[in-house]
Order: structure tokens, then sequence, then C-alpha cells
């Protein structure tokens, strides 16, 4: 079993994190918030802040000036100009010797804002599916639609149709570390420490968002407590540059606990119709209508919905269809990534519809899934083939098991089947630095571990499989991004799959290199012996020591640059009606298997025991991939049973805190049974898998399954909370 | 949160005294602060002054025959360890553990939750179905008021400004349940719950429903449908009938109307099949 090498640090106390760095003359930031969720910006008066002794302040005003009169991206200014568009906006910040101070300051500031009417959420918009017109309504930020085949002749003549309209709601990442950073600026340079998933991500958007060159940013990556998918982008560090320039002097912003929940970027909520025809036991055609809460996301940037419209059909054959969606926009923050961003309100969605159709037309819902379900050598139904995959074998695995839990459970419990699929996120790029000497290995790179495991356990387990040389030998180390080669991020489930790659590429040189030097019979490895790490071919060894260059010797080891930037496949582009639908890398998945116990009367659930079947390729690092699997358990069990954010019509966040916003905690956490399905290689190193996002993708789903087996309630909505099982077990009352 | 002056009194004297002098509206009483930080924290109380009453000697749990006393600042979790709490009130038992988790159960005090009168307090219902009276200590001595009429509404109590919670009294032991509903099942906030005990000396039954604003309520109507010691099936769905159609329940962002209302015959069976040893 090994050891993760930064345990020892956070078990002692000794990481220090973002909010723990303090630098002489360091002032403490606080932003100042819209008071309104909509509304004209009349004024923001900074005088009274700054008559504060030690207070500096700016707003939207001070922009040109703090960045040398240069233009940032107009469609996403630091400080809004004339319009706040999300309550708790920011559209001032200040700066002071203390937080408290700085808190003070933050209250001083005179907001005046003329409310407009607030677009709450997406039924305010479209009460029913909107119109043909609709793409160019105001509130619309993309639209998405494409077709194959005479949809309206298969629903016209199929024997049964099934119509259904379900309801996800916005859930939070909830980080135990919110976000924060140490901004100082001297000159030209900008340099901004930050707990961030993706210190390259943070220079390009603080260039864009600011309008200065990247070479002028210094973006060094903290340990981050958590990210999510929430440290993705940039968030505090453009405000904290900005008071650092203004002030002249280093910032640290933090955002507090409420603020996480009131600015976060995260999934919101979702309406969806779900439509299938099937004849003589199979899918004919289906139509899939999504209205997704985009927040203030902006028009033309959305992502999610082109995305999530795969997720939706999900991963079976379905020879006709149509699909339509609608970003709409609202009166909240943006839309921002969660673990598999509404993947797992995807396959809750596509899960228990097609439980329910295979249930209207009297087959077995697992046995109507696996006559349908994809296979490798098939194509999607948007026409990219399907390379290596691995979910029918793991649906099989789960069925036998599934099987096996039914036949034990006792009255008020249910097992439930649940899947879902996803895609590695190697298209975006990432390269590692590898340098070789009698020493070990040393990986230089951009990304801070962010609790995972993907950076300090994955990336030497690569380095570890592909030569040989034990662990304690290899030494994964992180530097900013003036020193540290590019990555995209720690997100996407990408980190080994693609940055694991670049590590590999690099390897793959340098053991070439030595071997040649060394004239070693190919395959080589790397093994520890009497004068450090030697080179071993066919028995024979070579020490390192003795295959380096003097210049090598001088710098430390044999270097080489690694690089890997994936590409994604292909889907048939003449489907497309509207908008951008997007390919996949690879195609990985899992089927998880639920027991629960049901109060019928109070529609309490009781997760009894839980199991799942992970097509993951190869497995890299068994205890961390266990790891990975479990936790996304646990956090989809949040999404499945009790967390939901809030909205009220005014766009207030009603429940902005872990009183009334329920994660799930230890005591709800089930025995868990993780199986990697292995043998369906994906686009990663030796054939692996992304795991970070795809284990909590099925949960909603298996959960939902489990409490219909068990009660008889069919629930559309997210989260199954205990009303909502109850409201469901009366109308199902004969 | 702004600065605070933190005022330790460690006798009763020093801390009447103390809370003479400092003006009411700018004053919060620290008797755990696991409720009342958090609002501080965030905002929705201001106080420039705390009362901290941790040093005052008041931590003590005694029983008196059937009478059990305790003193307002002493920890849930002592309470809740008491043997003899286990076995002759386990209604309080069960309120006690419906309080946040063991870690906040060592910091929180009884004294603390009645002072702060949650509308969904898990002590309130139990201290109401066991006829629990507060005893106030101010300037011109003690005074004892019943946990009815000391819980006036959310977060309103009939406490006068220069006033202190010395103790709790619970006049004896009886058998009592607490059942709650929530949507998660531990460290959450009761959405609905069903407070019982049978008294031994009047033989009658005492309801609490709470988990709704503004405050947990004594039902005494739907109690004398249970009857006596061991009310019957058709007893129990009398009761249950009585509450749901007419006990002032109602919605709140936590929990539908409708739906409190068909918890109410699940909650108030299983509370009367654990009072009367049936098990939960």
């Amino acid at each position: 079993m090994t050891i993760r090498p930064d345990l020892a640090e956070k078990i002692a106390g000794r990481v220090r994190y973002a909010t723990d760095l303090e630098v002489p003359g360091m002032l403490w930031g606080a932003l100042v918030p819209a008071p309104v969720a909509h509304g004209r910006l009349r004024t923001v008066d900074l005088g009274p802040a700054r008559a504060r002794p030690g207070v500096v302040a700016i707003s939207a005003t001070e922009l040109a000036a703090l960045v040398g009169g240069r233009q940032g991206d107009r469609d996403r200014p630091a400080f809004p100009r004339e319009r706040v568009e999300y309550l708790h906006q920011p559209v001032a910040a200040v700066a002071a010797p203390s937080l408290a101070e700085a808190r003070a300051a933050a209250k001083a500031v005179r907001v005046e804002v003329e409310p407009l009417p607030v677009v709450s959420d997406v039924d305010a918009v479209f009460p029913d599916w909107p119109g043909s017109s609709a793409a160019q309504h105001p509130s619309v930020a993309a639209h998405v639609h494409a077709r194959r085949g005479d949809v309206e002749e298969a629903f016209r003549t199929a024997e049964t149709v099934v119509r259904e309209t379900y309801r996800t709601a916005s859930v939070h990442q909830v980080a135990l570390e919110p976000h924060a950073c140490l901004a100082e600026v001297e000159g030209e340079r900008w340099r901004v420490r930050t707990s961030t998933q993706s210190p390259f991500g943070v220079r390009e958007d603080v260039a864009s968002i600011l309008g200065i060159p990247e070479e002028s940013i210094v973006v060094e990556g903290t340990w981050v407590g958590g990210g999510f998918g929430g440290k993705g982008a940039s968030f505090v560090e453009p405000w904290a540059l900005l008071l650092a320039r203004a002030a002249g002097r280093p910032v640290r912003l933090a955002l507090t606990y409420r603020q996480e929940f009131l600015l976060g970027r995260t999934t919101l909520p979702a309406v969806v119709r779900m439509e299938t025809a099937v004849s003589a036991g199979a899918i004919r055609a289906r139509r899939v209508r999504l209205l997704l809460d985009v927040g203030t996301s902006l028009p033309g940037r959305d992502f999610a919905t082109g995305y999530s419209i795969g997720f939706l059909l999900g991963p079976y054959r379905t020879p006709t269809f149509e699909v339509e969606g609608y970003a709409v926009r609202t009166n909240k923050p943006p839309f921002g990534p969660h673990r598999a961003p509404f993947a797992p309100q995807c396959a809750f969605v596509v899960e228990s519809h097609l439980e329910e159709v295979a249930r209207r037309v009297g087959i077995e819902p697992a046995a109507f899934k696996a006559a349908h379900l994809w296979e490798t050598g098939g194509t999607t139904p948007f026409g990219q083939p399907i390379t290596d995959f691995g979910l029918a074998a793991a649906h099989a695995a789960a069925r036998e098991l599934a099987d096996d839990w039914r036949r034990a459970a006792p009255p008020g419990h249910g097992v439930g089947l649940g899947m879902g699929f996803w895609s590695t996120s190697t298209g975006a790029g990432g390269e590692a630095r590898v340098t070789v000497s009698a020493d070990g290995i040393r990986i230089l790179q951009g990304e801070r571990e962010i609790g995972s495991g993907s950076v300090l356990v994955g990336l030497a387990a690569v380095a570890e499989r592909r030569t040989g040389l034990s662990r304690h030998r290899i030494r994964v180390e992180y530097g900013d991004t003036a020193s540290a080669p590019y990555d995209a991020g720690v997100f996407g489930s990408r980190t080994v799959g693609a940055l694991g790659r670049a590590v590999d590429d690099a390897l793959v040189q340098i053991l070439g290199t030595l071997a040649q030097r060394a004239g070693a019979p190919t395959p080589v490895r790397l093994a520890e012996g009497e004068r450090g790490v030697e080179l071993e071919g066919r028995g024979q060894r070579w020490p390192i020591a003795d295959l380096l260059t003097d210049e090598e010797r001088a710098q430390g080891g044999l270097t080489a640059h690694g690089k890997h930037y994936g590409r994604g496949g292909k889907i048939d582009e003449s489907l497309v009606v509207d908008g951008t639908f997007y390919a996949y890398t690879d195609f990985t998945g899992a089927a998880h298997v639920a027991e629960v116990a049901v109060d019928a009367q109070t529609g309490s659930v009781r997760v009894v025991r839980y199991a799942a079947f992970q097509d993951v390729g190869t497995v890299v690092d068994p205890p961390t991939a266990r790891a990975q699997v479990e936790g996304g358990i646990v956090m989809g069990l949040g999404t499945a049973l009790t967390e939901e954010a809030i909205w009220s019509a005014e766009g207030r966040l009603l429940n902005a805190g872990l009183v009334d916003y329920r994660l799930p905690t230890i005591s709800e956490a089930p025995p868990i049974e993780v199986t990697f399905v292995e043998g369906h290689p994906g686009a990663g190193p030796f054939g692996a898998k992304g795991l970070g996002e795809p284990p909590i993708i099925p949960v909603p789903a298996a959960i939902a399954s489990a409490v219909r087996a068990a009660v008889g309630a069919h629930v559309t909505e997210l989260p199954l909370n205990p009303e909502r099982i109850a409201r469901a077990l009366k109308r199902e009352e004969p | 949160m702004a600065d605070l002056d933190l005022v330790t009194p460690a006798t009763s004297d020093e801390a009447v005294a103390a809370l003479r002098t400092l003006p009411p509206e700018e004053t919060a009483i620290l008797a755990g602060g696991t409720d009342l930080l958090f609002d501080l924290e965030e905002g929705r109380l201001s106080a420039r002054h705390l009362l901290s009453l941790r040093r005052l000697p008041w931590r003590t749990l005694d029983w008196n025959g059937p009478t059990l006393t305790i003193g307002s600042t002493l920890p849930l979790r002592t309470l809740e360890l008491d043997p003899e709490v286990r076995t002759r009130l386990p209604g309080l038992l069960e309120g006690v553990r419906a309080v946040g988790s063991v870690a906040l159960r060592h910091r929180a005090t009884l004294g603390g939750n009645l002072g702060r009168s949650a509308p969904a307090s898990d002590l309130v219902p139990v201290l109401l179905a066991l006829d629990a009276e507060v005893e106030l200590l101010g300037p011109t001595g003690t005074r004892t008021l019943s946990v009815d009429r000391f819980v006036q509404g959310s977060r309103r109590t009939a406490r006068g400004p220069s006033e202190l919670i010395r103790a709790v009294r619970i006049p004896e032991a009886r058998p009592s349940a607490y059942v709650l509903q929530r949507v998660r099942p531990f460290h959450d906030i009761s959405h609905m719950a069903i407070a019982v005990s049978f008294s031994p000396s009047d033989r009658r039954w005492r309801v609490a429903v709470a988990g709704f604003p503004p405050r947990p309520i004594l039902l005494p109507e739907a109690a004398t449908f249970l009857g006596g010691e061991h009310p019957d099936a058709p007893a129990v769905l009398r009761a249950a009938q009585e509450i749901t159609e007419r006990a002032p329940i109602v919605a709140d962002r936590r929990a539908s109307e409708e739906y409190r209302r068909q918890l109410v015959r699940p909650l108030l069976e299983r509370a009367v099949r654990a009072a009367t040893g049936g098990g939960g």
C-alpha cells in the first residue's frame, strides 16, 4: 500500500493554504456586494471607505488606470459599469490593514442600484416549452438542436410512447477551503499565489479580464483544500491583483464561507422533458428537451447545454432522435463546473426515464437497458465510433450482484441499478519536464495536488509503471507558470490521462536515449543499484551516473520535455441543426448498485450498502483509485438525497450555508464495494481512463432506482428528499 | 462579526450585577454559543457585549426524589451521559441527542437552547411535554415560569432584560419519548417532531409538536384522546387526527404544511409506542 506523500504534512497541520499566507505589509481584501439581483448601477461611492485609515477602494471607474489604460474583455469586466446581474455581485473591492477594517470599509461603500425585474428561474422565462422563435429570446444564452431520421413518423407509428418531465436542483461544490489568493504587483510583474485547479487557466483568465499580457502574469498554485470543479477558472485573483496594484502593497483576498455559496459558480437547476417511442421492445425514437439555467453565463460561451445533451440520450442505441436545449440566462451567478458538470443529473433523468419506459412495456429494466447499451465498435447516436468501452461488462457484473442483493433484501428495502458514462478530457493538453539522475526521477509540472492524489500519486505511479523504479525514488515537483511547463489544469478527469501521458512521453524519450548510449537491448527499465539508479536491460545494468554527459551531470540529470495533446473523435455534423455539440475523447462509465431502506410513512431513505463497477481502462494506483470512487459516491449521495440550493423569486439564495444546504455526513456513508473493470483501454497512459468524475455520475440514478424498488415511489425531481418521496408515494396510492 | 467586549462573571451576584450595567439591546448572553455565535458571525444579530456564563457554578444536575434540576450551563453532553436520565427521562435523552453533533453537545447547554428559543428547537418540545419549569435569576431574586409561559415565540422569551436562566426543573421522572423527521437523519434541523410523556401522578398524557414556526406547542386536547397509560391503536389514531386537523401547523421553506400534517400520525404512533416501552 502506498502512502500519500502529502499525508503526513496535512495531518500535522504543516501545509500552508492560501488563507495561511502572510507577507510583510500585506493588506486584507473584501468585496462590496450588489444589493439586488438585477438593476441599473446608479452610484458606487467609495468616499466613505477611503475616508477610513489605510483603506484602498476600487470600482469600475478605476479599472483602466490600474491596468495602464488597457482594455480587458468587455463582456466580463472585473466590476460591472452599468448593470448588476446577480445578488451580491461584487461592484467594488477594498483593502485595509486588518480583516475587520476591510469588512467595515466594504460596508461603508455607498451603492445605489435602480432595481430591474428579476428573472429568477427557467420557469419564469419559459413556463411551457418555448416556440420556434425562442432562440432569439433575450434570456437565451445558447440554443442547441440536432436530429436524426423521421422523428415525427417514429412517434406516430410507435406501439408505446412515454412522456415525462424531470427537474434537477442546483448543487454547490462545497470545498472545505474557500477561494483565496495573495496578490503582489511590482511594476509590470503581476504575481498571484492562489488556490486553484489550473494555474495556467488563471493566468489566461486574468490576462483576458484585465487586458494585460500573459507574460506579465505569474500564477503559483498553493495547496488546494478541495476543488470539485469550483477552482477550475479564475475567481478572486483579478480583484486581488487590482487591489494590490492600487495599494502598492500585497493583498490577500479570501471569500467567506457564506460568499462561497452566494457567489459560487456551479450547477444550476434544469427542466428536462423526455419522450421515448418503443415498438416490439426496442427504442424507435427519442426526443430530449432541456431548459438549463445558466445564471449570468455569457451568451455564446455556454458549454454545458450542448455537452449535456449527449448524456441525456445516455449510452443507448437510439436510431432516430431529436434533441434540443436552451441555455437560459437568469439573475444568478454564472453556471460553473461541479464534478462531472450536470452529468449526474442527466444520468438520473435518462436512467429513471428508461426504467419507466421498460416498466410500461413490461420488460425488466436492466434487461431493456442491456439490450440497448452501447458496445465497442458501435456508434453513438451522433455518429461517433465507440472505442473500447467497458460499460456493458460493468453492467453485466452489476446486474448479477443486484440479483444477489435483491434475494437477500428484507421488506422495505430496495435494490437499484444506475449507469453513467463519461470521457477523459485529454483534449486539454499538458506538458511535463522529467529528469533522470542517479538519485531517481524528478517530475516538474505546473499543478498542485488538490486532494484527489492525481498529481502526487498519479504521476508518480505512471513513472513507476513505465520505468520499474520504486516510488520512493520518484519526486513530483511543481513550479509556477513562469518555471513549469504548460498544463491545462486538474479537471475533466484528465490529470493522469493527459498530464500522465506527458510524463510518460518524457520517460520514453529518456529511456530511449539512455538505452542508446548504453547500447542496451530494449526494453529497458530503471532499478536501484549500488551506485544509485541504474539502467537495466535483459539482466545487464549500467549506472545512470556513467551514462550522463558532464553537462547533464551539472544540470542534475538527463531531462526530457514530454507533451500530450489528445484528440477527440468526430460527430456527424450533418445532424446538427443549431449550436455546438461535442465529441468524446474516449468512453468510460460505471454501473452502480444501491440497496436502500425507505420509510414509507415519512419518505426517509437510508442507504444500506453500495457497489460500484467502474470501467477504468487500467488502474494506475489501486488505493487512490478506490478512494476516488468512494469519495465520488458519497458526494453523489448528496446530489441524490439532500443537496439543493434554493433561490427565491428575488434571486436570493435562501440556504447559503451548511445548516440548510445539507451535505452527506459520515453517518450516512454506506459500506461501499468497488470493482474495477479493466481491459477496455482509454486515452490515458497504459490505457488508463479518467476517474475523478465518473464515480459520481450514476449515484442519483442508482438511488432513485432503489427507492422505486423499495416502495414504488417514482420520483422525477432531484434531490429525492423525504418530502418528495412521500409525495410520490401519495400520488401512487391506489 | 464586530469586536466584542467579553464579560465573564464568576458568581451569580456578579453575573446579575454585570447584566444590570450593560445596555440590554447591545448585550448577548453566551451559554455555549453553538447557536449565538453563528448568528453573530452571519450578522443576524448584533451585540457589543457578551456576558459569558462559563465561569458560573451552574453546571449541575440534581435528582431530588422524582424531580430533576438541571443547571442552565450544564453541557448537553453531560446530561446525555447521565445514566439516570437515560432510564428515568428517555424523552429528554432523545431530545438532547437530536441537538447538533457530539462535539457541539460538549459546548451547547440547556439554558442556551431555551434562551435562544429557536422555532425548531429539539429541546423545547420535550420540556413542554415534561411540564418543565424555568428558574430565572434577577436583581430582586428568583422567579419560576413554566416553559410554556417562558417560550413566547420565534426567538422570543419571557426573560427580563436583567434576568438569567439559572436552572430548568423537571417535576417528575416519566415515560416519555421524542420522535423527529428531518431531511438528513443527523446534524440537521427537525422539520416535524413530536414529544410525549405520561405523568404517573395525574395519569395524563402530554403531547407537544414542533419543527415549524413560530414555536413548539402543547396540545392538551389531543392528549386527552390518548386516555390512560397504555393507549390502544384507535386512541392514538384519534389523537393523531385531532392534531392533523386542528394543530396550527404551517409551511416554511423546510417543509410544506401538507407533508407536516401527513407526518403527524406516524410520528405520534412511534412516540407513544416508544414511551410505552414498545420501542421506536
